[in-house]
C-alpha cells in the first residue's frame, strides 16, 4: 500500500515536471524556491513585533540612555558592587552546574541500568519534578530550609549542628534551590545518550583487561560526553538567567544579574544601566547557545524521509 | 559491564542504587512536603504537623482575591494556548514542508524566546507595553505568554509532522480532494497528538509563568503565580501551600494526559 502511494507521489511529481531530483539542473525560479514560506508570516510578524523589536529596543537603550556612549558599560565593570553581581552570577551558575551534574549523572546511569519498569518510574519522578510549578517548589524549599525548618530541626536532633544553619536568604539557599531545579535538565539529555551506548562496548573493554575504573574513565565517560556537555551547557546558560529562585531564596546582599536588572528597572528606573546588563547577559547566553547547537548532531527540521 | 547490572561488581551496584534512591527522594521531597503541609493545622508550618485540617483550603476557596487570580490564570492560559497553536501550526508546516533556504536559521529564530533569559524578555516587553499604555491588561498577559509558549508548540508540531508521511496527503489530493481539504481531513487528524501536546505545553508554560506575569501585573489583574509571589514576600502562610498543591495537581493531570497521548500515538504508528 505504502509503496503504491510512494509510486503515485513520484509519478505525480514527474508529471508536473518538478520535484524529482536530477530532472532538471536549472535553478528553480525564485518564487518556487520560497514556496511554502508564506505560512511563516503570522508567527514571524508576531515575534517581530512583540519579541525582536522590544528586545532590540531594550538593548539599544544601553548605549543611548541617559547619554549616547558606552558609559553604562564602563560603570558596569568599574563599580565594584556591580562587578560583585557579575562574580556572583557566574560562580552560582558554575556551582549549580557542577552539583546538578554530580547528582544527575548517577540518576541517569541508574535509569539506563535498572529493569525497564523501574527505569520508567525514576524517569517519571524526574519529569514530575521538572513540570511541577516553579513557585511551588521554591516555596517548599523556603519552608524546608528556614531556621525553624525541618532540615535544621532534623540536623539538630541528631546532633550534627548545635545552632540552626543559615540556609536561606543567602547564596547557599540559591545554590540548593537551583541545583534541585536543574537536575532534570542534566538527566534527560544524559540518559538519552547513555541509552544509545551499546553495552557490548563496555563488555569488550573489560574482556580486554580494563579494570572497572579504567573502563569507566576511558570508555564510559567519553561515550557519555555529548549528552553531558550539552546538558551542562544548557544548565549553565539557564542558571545565568534565572530570576525567581534567586529572588526568593537569595538575600538582598548578594544579588545575581537578573535580579540586578529588575531592580534597576523597577526601583531605580535606570533603564540605561539595566539595558547594558541585559545586553551582557544576552550576549553571553547566545554565545554559549551557539556552542550548544554545535554539539547537536542533526538539523532539527531536517526531513526524516 | 558498566551498563549490565548483573555483570557489575556488587559494591558498585549497591552504591549506585543507594545513591539513586537518595537522589530520587531529594527530587520528591519538596513536592510531597508541600502537599502534606497544605493539610497541616500549624499556622507556622511546623512539620510534622500537630494535626490535620482542611482549614487552609477553606480560606483559599472563600477568598475572592485567590479565586479571581485563579480565574485570571485560567483565562490567560486558555487564550495563550489557542493563540500559540494557531501561530505555531502554519509555521511548523512551512519549516517542515518548505524547501526554502535558511530553514535552520528560521527555526533558531523561533526557538530564541526559549533561550533568551525570561527576565530580559519580561523587561523588554514591559517597556513596550509601558509605552503603549497596556500594562496590566489581559492583552499584555496573553501576548507575553505566547512569546514563550510558541517555541513549545512549534517544536511539538514539527516533531509529529516529521513523522507523518506526506504521500498519504498527496494520495487524498490525487483522489480528488483539494490541498486544503486533504490537510484538514487527513493531515490534521494524523498530527493531532503533536498539536494537543503543543497546546498542553503552552497551557502549562502560561499557567506557571511568574517573571513575565509579575512585570505585567496590576492590582486589578493578577494571575495565580503573581498572587503567590506577592503573598510569599509578606509571609509564608499555609494558603500558599494550598495554591501550590493545586498547581502540582494540575501539572500531574497534564502529565498523565500527555503520557496517554504518547502511548496512543505509539500504538497508532
Amino acid at each position: 500500500m505504502k509503496v503504491a502511494i510512494n509510486a503515485l507521489h513520484t509519478a505525480q511529481g514527474a508529471a508536473a515536471g518538478s520535484g524529482v531530483p536530477g530532472a532538471t539542473t536549472r535553478r528553480p525560479p525564485l518564487r518556487q524556491r520560497w514556496r511554502g514560506s508564506r505560512n511563516l508570516l503570522p508567527a514571524l510578524l508576531f515575534l517581530g513585533l512583540f519579541f525582536f523589536a522590544p528586545l532590540i529596543g531594550l538593548l539599544l537603550r544601553g548605549v543611548l540612555e541617559p547619554v549616547p556612549g558606552m558609559g553604562n558599560y564602563a560603570q558596569l565593570f568599574a563599580n565594584s558592587a556591580y562587578a560583585r553581581v557579575l562574580f556572583n552570577t557566574f560562580s552560582v551558575a558554575g556551582l549549580v552546574t557542577l552539583i546538578s551534574v554530580l547528582l544527575g549523572f548517577p540518576l541517569a546511569w541508574a535509569i539506563t541500568l535498572v529493569p525497564k519498569g523501574w527505569g520508567r518510574w525514576l524517569l517519571n519522578i524526574v519529569l514530575l519534578s521538572m513540570w511541577t510549578s516553579l513557585l511551588a517548589r521554591t516555596y517548599s524549599w523556603l519552608v524546608l530550609l528556614q531556621a525553624s525548618g525541618v532540615i535544621n530541626k532534623a540536623l539538630m536532633a541528631i546532633g550534627v549542628i548545635d545552632a540552626p544553619l543559615e540556609m536561606v536568604h543567602n547564596l547557599t539557599g540559591v545554590v540548593i534551590g537551583m541545583s534541585y531545579i536543574m537536575i532534570p535538565f542534566i538527566v534527560l539529555p544524559l540518559q538519552a545518550t547513555m541509552q544509545a551506548i551499546d553495552p557490548m562496548v563496555l563488555q569488550a573493554g573489560s574482556i580486554c583487561g580494563a579494570s572497572p575504573w579504567t573502563n569507566f574513565v576511558r570508555v564510559f565517560l567519553p561515550l557519555c560526553r555529548s549528552g553531558l556537555f550539552s546538558g551542562a551547557l544548557m544548565v549553565f546558560v539557564m542558571s545565568l538567567g534565572y530570576y525567581v529562585t534567586p529572588a526568593l531564596l537569595g538575600g538582598a546582599q548578594n544579588m545575581m544579574l537578573p535580579e540586578f536588572i529588575v531592580q534597576q528597572v523597577q526601583s531605580f528606573l535606570n533603564w540605561g544601566l539595566a539595558s547594558a546588563a541585559a545586553a551582557l547577559l544576552v550576549a553571553i547566553t547566545l554565545v554559549l547557545f551557539y556552542f550548544y547547537l554545535k554539539l547537536q548532531p542533526e538539523s532539527p527540521v531536517g526531513n526524516a524521509r | 559491564m558498566l551498563l549490565t547490572p548483573n555483570a557489575m561488581g556488587r559494591p558498585l551496584r549497591l552504591g549506585l542504587y543507594l545513591t539513586t534512591g537518595a537522589i530520587a527522594a531529594f527530587l520528591l521531597l519538596p513536592i510531597l512536603f508541600i502537599v502534606l503541609l497544605s493539610f497541616g493545622s500549624s499556622q507556622w508550618l511546623v512539620f510534622p504537623p500537630p494535626g490535620w485540617t482542611l482549614k487552609w483550603y477553606g480560606q483559599f476557596f472563600s477568598n475572592p482575591e485567590w479565586m479571581d487570580a485563579a480565574l485570571a490564570s485560567l483565562k490567560v492560559a486558555v487564550l495563550t494556548t489557542f493563540t500559540a497553536v494557531a501561530l505555531g501550526l502554519p509555521s511548523a508546516f512551512a519549516l517542515v514542508r518548505g524547501r526554502f533556504p535558511g530553514r535552520d536559521l528560521l527555526y533558531g529564530l523561533f526557538t530564541l524566546p526559549m533561550i533568551v533569559p525570561l527576565v530580559i524578555i519580561a523587561v523588554a516587553v514591559y517597556a513596550l507595553f509601558l509605552k503603549l499604555g497596556y500594562t496590566g491588561t489581559l492583552l499584555a498577559f496573553v501576548v507575553s505568554h505566547v512569546i514563550v509558549a510558541l517555541p513549545f508548540t512549534i517544536i511539538s508540531i514539527i516533531n509529529s509532522l516529521k513523522l507523518f508521511d506526506q504521500s498519504i496527503e498527496d494520495a487524498a489530493v490525487i483522489c480528488g480532494a483539494s490541498r486544503l481539504q486533504a490537510i484538514v481531513k487527513v493531515t490534521f487528524p494524523a498530527i493531532r497528538p503533536g498539536m494537543i501536546a503543543g497546546g498542553l505545553f503552552a497551557f502549562l508554560v502560561s499557567w506557571d509563568e511568574v517573571v513575565l506575569s509579575v512585570m505585567m501585573a496590576s492590582p486589578e489583574l493578577q494571575t495565580l503565580p503573581v498572587k503567590m509571589w506577592t503573598t510569599l514576600r509578606q509571609d509564608l502562610t499555609p494558603v500558599i501551600a494550598v495554591a501550590s498543591t493545586l498547581l502540582i495537581g494540575l501539572s500531574l493531570l497534564i502529565m498523565i494526559i500527555a503520557a496517554a497521548l504518547r502511548r496512543r500515538n505509539a500504538t497508532n504508528a
